[in-house]
C-alpha cells in the first residue's frame, strides 16, 4: 500500500506545481500585457495606432522619445520631478527613520501620543488636506513652487514611513544599543551607524514605495504647479490631453520615459525590499 | 586597581514603583570573579546594568576604582560587557565588530590591529575574522563577544548570563575558556547567572541575590556548606536541601530534634545555644547526597533518620534519586547508589550523619550557626 502510495505521490505534484505555473504565468501576462502594449505604443504614431489599437509597429518611431524629450519639454518635466520626488523622498527617509528610531527606542512622555497622532494620519484620504495645504503655501509664498511641491509630499508621505519603521526597528534588540554605549557610541552616532545600516531593508522598502509613489503624484502636482516650466511628468503628460484630441503616440511615449527611473530604482533596491518585507518571517 | 564597590545601591522604578534592587552592598576586589547568583527576577541583572551604567541608580553609591560612577555614562567607566544575546552588530564583520569600541576610542590603527588579531589568536577567531556573525555558530558567536570586551582590555568585565543560549557541551567549554582568560588577564570580572553550576565553578566568591537582596555572599563552598538562610540552602544544591519543621528536645545524651518522621541529634550547636532553642520549633536541613538508606554505608552511627513512604524512584544512570514523602505534603530527595532495593509505596529509613544536619530558624529562615563545618566527606 505504501508503495502504491509512494508511486502515486508524483503525479498530483506534478499537477499542483502545473497548475502554479499556469495561475504565475496567466498573472504575469495579466500584468505584463499592458505594460508591452504601452511600449509598442510608444513608438507608434497616434494615426498608426487609431488605424489599428494592437497592432505590432511597422516602423520603429523611436524618434518620439527626441520629439517629447526635446520639444514638448520632457526633460523640463523629468527634471522637476527628479528635483522634487528625489529632495523629498530623502527628507521623508531620514526624518521618518530619525522619528521612528525615537519612538521605538526612547521613553519619554507622549510617545504613544505622537505615534497615535501620526497612524490617525494615514487613515484620513490625502484629498481633505489639499485645500488647508494650498492656503499655507500661498501664506508662505510657497504656491507654485518647486519647494512648496517637495514640502507638501514629504508630510504626505511621512506618516507612513514613521509607522512602517517604527515597527522594524522596534524589534532591533535592546542589547546592541547598550553594546553600542559600552563601546563608547553617543545617540547620534548610535542612529548612523547602527540603526540606519541593521534598517536598511525597511528603509529601502519606504525609500521604493515612497518614489513609485510620489513620482507618479498627479493630484497635488497639478492644484499646487501652476506654471508650465515647473510642471512634474504626470502633469506633463496630462499636457497631452486635449478636450478634443488625445495624442496617444505621444503620451505612451512620455509614460515610458516616467516608468524608467521606477525601474532603476527597484532594480538598485529590490534585494532589499524583498528582505525588508520578508523580514522576521524566518530566522 | 578595579575594586568595585557597591554601597547600598538600590534601583526602584519610578517613585511608587517596585523596588528591584535594595540597598546593596558589595565589595568586589581586584582580579576577583564575582557571580551574582539567583532565580530569574531577583535583581542581579539590574545590578550589573547599573555597574554598567546602562541603568539609572535610585539611590546608594557605586564605585570604580577610587571614583564614584554613579553620574559617569557607561563609555567612561572602563568596563566592558558579554551579554546573553551576544550582542554583536549583524551588519560587520567579526574584525569590524572586535575594533568598533577601539576605533571609537581613536586608538592607532596599528594598535587595533595588534589587539584584534591577538584576541583572534588567543579564541581561535583568525579564520573567521572576515565572516559576518549570522554565519557563526553559537559558540563562536559567543567567543566573538568575549573577544570584543578582551580587546578593550578594560578595568571590569561584566557577563550577562552568557552561556545560557548555549547547548550544554559548548556551555562547559565556553565556561573554562572564561575561567582560562580570567587567569590569563588577571581582570575583576562580574558574572551574572542562575545557573549553581556555573556559580560553582567559576566564582572565587559568589553573592546570592534573593527578592532584590543579597541573601549571602562567599566562597562557592562556603556558600554550599554553610547557607545562611533556607533560600540559599535550596538554591544551591541539585536536587534543592531536603527541609521539614522539627521540635528541640533536650535528652540526657543531648539534644535531639524531632518530628513526626525525623529524628536528629544536635551535635555541631553549644549546650547555650541549644538551650535557647529548647521546645522550639525550627527547621532541620539534610542534602540529598547525605541521605543514605543503608546504615553501613555511612561508616558510623548516624545522627539521624527520617521515615517515609516512597513515591518514585528515577534512576539517572550513575546514581539514583529516591522520592519519599516524609509527611502530607512533604517530599525530600536522596541520592543514592545506582541499584536502590525499594519499590514505590515501600516505607523506608533514610540515615544521615551528624554532620549533615542544617538548623534553620523556623520563623525566619535563617541559619542557626553552629561549629564550623568541616567537609563532610572527611
Amino acid at each position: 500500500m505504501a508503495a502504491m502510495l509512494a508511486e502515486r505521490a508524483p503525479l498530483p505534484r506534478f499537477f499542483s506545481r502545473g497548475a502554479l505555473a499556469l495561475v504565475l504565468g496567466l498573472y504575469t501576462i495579466y500584468t505584463l500585457g499592458p505594460f508591452l502594449w504601452l511600449a509598442t505604443m510608444s513608438v507608434r504614431t497616434t494615426a498608426e495606432i487609431s488605424a489599428d489599437h494592437y497592432a505590432w509597429p511597422k516602423v520603429f518611431h523611436w524618434e518620439q522619445f527626441r520629439i517629447a524629450w526635446v520639444d514638448s519639454d520632457f526633460a523640463t518635466y523629468f527634471w522637476n520631478s527628479t528635483i522634487v520626488v528625489v529632495g523629498a523622498v530623502a527628507v521623508v527617509t531620514l526624518l521618518g527613520a530619525a522619528a521612528a528610531h525615537a519612538l521605538a527606542r526612547y521613553r519619554f512622555r507622549g510617545n504613544r501620543l505622537v505615534y497615535g497622532i501620526l497612524f490617525s494620519s494615514i487613515i484620513f484620504p490625502p484629498q481633505i488636506t489639499l485645500i488647508s495645504l494650498y492656503q499655507i503655501l500661498v501664506d508662505y509664498n510657497l504656491y507654485n513652487s518647486l519647494l512648496g511641491l517637495t514640502l507638501v509630499y514629504v508630510s504626505l508621505q511621512l506618516p507612513l514611513t514613521v509607522y512602517l519603521l517604527e515597527g522594524f526597528f522596534a524589534r532591533i534588540p535592546q542589547d546592541l544599543f547598550d553594546a553600542a554605549k559600552i563601546d563608547g557610541y553617543g545617540d547620534l552616532e548610535i542612529f548612523r551607524r547602527i540603526v540606519l545600516p541593521i534598517g536598511m531593508p525597511a528603509i529601502a522598502t519606504t525609500l521604493i514605495l515612497n518614489f513609485i509613489q510620489l513620482w507618479n503624484e498627479f493630484l497635488f502636482a497639478v492644484v499646487l504647479i501652476t506654471d508650465p516650466d515647473k510642471r512634474t511628468l504626470p502633469v506633463g503628460i496630462r499636457a497631452f490631453m486635449g478636450d478634443h484630441f488625445q495624442d496617444i503616440g505621444m503620451i505612451a511615449t512620455g509614460v515610458m520615459i516616467s516608468v524608467i527611473p521606477v525601474i532603476i530604482v527597484y532594480i538598485f533596491f529590490s534585494e532589499k525590499l524583498i528582505r525588508g518585507m520578508t523580514a522576521g518571517a524566518i530566522k | 586597581m578595579a575594586v568595585v564597590t557597591l554601597d547600598k545601591l538600590s534601583k526602584q522604578y519610578g517613585p511608587t514603583g517596585p523596588v528591584v534592587v535594595d540597598k546593596v552592598d558589595l565589595h568586589i576586589g581586584d582580579g576577583e570573579f564575582m557571580v551574582l547568583l539567583g532565580p530569574s527576577g531577583c535583581g542581579k541583572s539590574t545590578t550589573l546594568r547599573m555597574i554598567a551604567g546602562l541603568e539609572e541608580i535610585s539611590s546608594g553609591r557605586l564605585s570604580i576604582g577610587d571614583r564614584v560612577v554613579n553620574q559617569v555614562p557607561a563609555k567612561d567607566r572602563d568596563i566592558a560587557m558579554v551579554f546573553q544575546s551576544y550582542a554583536l552588530y549583524p551588519h560587520m564583520s567579526v574584525a569590524d565588530n572586535l575594533a568598533f569600541g577601539l576605533r571609537r576610542r581613536n586608538f592607532a590603527a596599528a594598535e587595533i590591529e595588534r589587539r584584534v588579531q591577538d584576541a583572534a589568536n588567543i579564541l581561535g577567531l583568525t579564520p573567521l575574522l572576515a565572516r559576518k556573525p549570522s554565519a557563526l555558530s553559537g559558540g563562536q558567536r559567543q567567543r566573538v563577544a568575549l573577544g570584543r570586551a578582551m580587546v578593550r582590555e578594560p578595568m571590569v568585565f561584566l557577563f550577562d548570563e552568557p552561556l545560557s543560549n548555549l547547548d550544554a557541551a559548548l556551555r562547559v567549554n565556553t565556561r573554562s575558556e572564561i575561567i582560562k582568560q580570567h587567569k590569563r588577564l588577571g581582570s575583576t570580572m562580574i558574572y551574572v547567572t542562575h545557573d549553581q553550576v556555573e556559580a560553582m565553578t567559576m566564582g572565587t566568591r559568589i553573592c546570592v541575590m534573593n527578592a532584590g537582596r543579597v541573601a549571602q555572599i562567599g566562597a562557592p563552598l562556603d556558600v554550599y556548606w554553610e547557607p545562611a538562610d533556607t533560600f540559599v540552602a535550596r538554591f544551591l544544591g541539585s536536587p534543592p536541601m531536603n527541609l521539614a519543621t522539627a521540635v528541640v528536645t533536650s535528652a540526657n545524651e543531648g539534644s535531639v530534634a524531632r518530628s513526626q518522621s525525623l529524628e536528629t541529634a544536635l551535635t555541631r550547636w553549644s549546650p547555650q545555644l541549644l538551650g535557647k532553642l529548647v521546645d522550639q520549633k525550627v527547621t532541620i536541613g539534610v542534602r540529598a547526597e547525605d541521605l543514605h538508606i543503608n546504615k553501613a554505608a555511612l561508616g558510623s552511627e548516624p545522627a539521624g533518620h527520617v521515615r517515609g513512604r516512597t513515591i518514585a524512584v528515577e534512576p539517572l544512570g550513575a546514581e539514583t534519586l529516591l522520592l519519599v514523602e516524609i509527611e502530607p505534603g512533604v517530599e525530600w530527595t536522596a541520592r543514592l547508589p545506582r541499584h536502590v532495593p525499594v519499590a514505590i509505596d515501600e516505607t523506608v529509613d533514610l540515615y544521615f550523619p551528624a554532620n549533615a544536619v542544617f538548623v534553620f530558624d523556623a520563623a525566619t529562615g535563617r541559619a542557626v550557626i553552629g561549629e564550623k563545618r568541616r567537609d563532610i566527606r572527611q
